[in-house]
């Protein structure tokens, strides 16, 4: 990580709410994301984390409070939505590829009627990310074809094809029968190794351990304890963390 | 507290309306209800006109103008009820409130509608203001009531379409339109065949009421001969039979064009 940039806040969250009904499902959120930095969210489910990260990205509309992504408000007018959600790649726990296209078609798909690239230039560079990713021979198969931890990795290539400035993961492991796991975490870190600014929801403690460079967690739609996880793994100081920790570890 | 994304996504693949008449694409067995009804229906034809040519073959041979314009005035209608259901779906589902409540209400109110009394609205009592053929009034009500009932078969496929799909749409920047109409909408598309498949057939069916305005299709050629001939029995027979002879045809292409839209289910 380049000192440089590390300070440079290029997610701002702050005083978030955000209610179902008359659910408070986040109270008072504030979080700063650096550029290049990896920020891994856990917590009991319900706790609101996967709703603050999809509230990143506007598929969650927040009640009140500020969110801004590389210094726009992305509740503004002002601001196009779907500019801003170029920046922003996410890959879903149910993986959400497009049935209906083939693993290369779901890569350029976005680019294509976005950016406008050529077919072969948004084919390169989805044939890149294929190879990336490992699975470059799957490339002209439907997704219902492959294996979860397939269609996860090209999940990953597809959002990463429109090449955002910030990958969020939503639980991307959760879905994935036990001995997929890890060659979808292996991804992940290779992601991080590059630089890409992630932040993740998971429940998978090894890596969160490995790649975050902060942890954060939360419970009740708050923010309890945020600080480096080994900090937090070996010495928690709130009582619900160390309760959530027992259960889990 | 909910968190809408700890759901798991069901299939998609809901029976939006009762789709009835098309035959099971997977159903490949030789004797099934389909082939029975077509060659009992074809082997009948064929004796009547083979053994008494009078008035059988006479009456088959006075047809053939009338299935043409019944082909043209179900084609037409076809070609101006789908893409009217399709924005009526879309209205549907519009967030925007006044297309949303227009959309509702144009369905309420056609559906309460019989399809006669609408084919005798617009041919007879707006020929008050405006004068139109019997073909172009039985191709505006036939399509403004069979794009009610489609509206809702769109609603209905688009939105058994599950919410990540457009989720994962959005979040690559994709607009709503781009969404739908690159994303959902092909996925709908399989959902929502079968049964405007079969309002496309049923629609067929009831443009024999235009016989009633003096449009030479199908059922207005056979009462016309009937006029001249007295021979009710025959002629009705032969028209019952060519009729079910198109509509078991048509349906089996629908039931074809299906079994072709199952390509990405990795089976």
């Amino acid at each position: 990580m380049t000192e440089s940039n590390e300070r440079v806040p290029i997610i701002t969250i702050s005083h978030v709410w955000k209610y179902f009904g008359h659910l408070p499902a986040l109270q008072d959120v504030s979080l700063e994301v650096s550029a290049g930095e990896r920020v891994v969210i856990i917590g009991p489910s319900g706790s609101g984390k996967s709703t603050l990260l999809r509230s990143i990205n506007r598929l969650e509309e927040i009640d009140k409070g500020e969110i801004t992504v590389q210094g726009q408000d992305i509740m503004s007018r002002e601001n196009d939505i779907n500019l801003i959600r170029r920046n922003l790649g996410m890959v879903f726990q149910q993986f959400n590829l497009f049935p209906h296209k083939t693993v290369l078609q779901n890569l350029i798909l976005a680019p294509i009627k976005l950016h406008r690239l050529s077919r072969e230039e948004a084919e390169e560079r989805a044939l890149g990310l294929l190879k990336k990713v490992g699975i470059s021979d799957k490339a002209n198969v439907y997704p219902a074809m492959l294996s979860g931890g397939q269609q996860q990795r090209v999940a990953i290539a597809r959002a990463l094809a429109m090449q955002p400035a910030i990958m969020l993961f939503d639980e991307p492991t959760s879905a994935l029968d036990p001995e997929m796991v890890g060659e979808v975490l292996d991804v992940m870190v290779n992601l991080a190794e590059e630089g890409m600014t992630m932040i993740c929801v998971t429940h998978e403690m090894g890596f969160a351990r490995t790649v975050a460079d902060r942890l954060i967690f939360m419970d009740q739609g708050q923010i309890v304890e945020a600080g480096k996880p080994d900090t937090l793994f070996t010495a928690p100081r709130h009582p619900r963390l160390r309760q959530f920790l027992n259960q889990i570890l | 507290m909910p968190e809408p994304n700890d759901t798991h996504s069901k299939g998609n693949i809901v029976m939006v309306t009762d789709g009835g008449s098309i035959p099971d694409p997977r159903e490949w067995r030789l004797i099934n209800a389909w082939s029975i009804a077509l060659v009992g229906a074809v082997c009948a034809l064929f004796a009547l006109c083979l053994l008494w040519p009078e008035p059988y073959l006479r009456i088959l041979l006075y047809l053939p103008d009338g299935v043409l314009i019944t082909f043209k005035i179900t084609v037409m209608s076809i070609c101006c009820a789908v893409p009217l259901g399709l924005l009526t779906g879309l209205g549907r589902i519009s967030r925007n409130r006044v297309i949303n409540l227009m959309a509702s209400t144009y369905v309420e109110v056609v559906r309460g509608i019989p399809l006669l009394v609408q084919l005798f609205y617009i041919y007879y009592a707006l020929s008050r203001f405006f004068q139109v053929s019997g073909i172009t009034s039985a191709v505006i009500a036939i399509s403004v009531c069979y794009g009610a009932y489609m509206g809702e078969v769109f609603r209905a496929g688009i939105m058994a379409i599950s919410k990540g799909q457009s989720e994962a749409a959005r979040s690559l920047g994709l607009n709503r339109f781009q969404t739908m109409f690159y994303v959902v909408l092909p996925q709908a598309w399989r959902t929502i065949l079968p049964p405007v498949g079969n309002e496309c057939i049923a629609m067929l069916k009831d443009t024999s009421l235009v016989s009633i305005m003096a449009v030479p299709d199908i059922m207005q050629r056979a009462r016309s001969f009937v006029g001249t001939t007295y021979l009710y029995f025959e002629t009705y027979t032969v028209i019952a039979l060519i009729y079910l002879i198109i509509t078991l045809v048509l349906s089996k292409c629908v039931s074809i064009m299906e079994s072709r839209l199952n390509y990405y289910d990795g089976k």
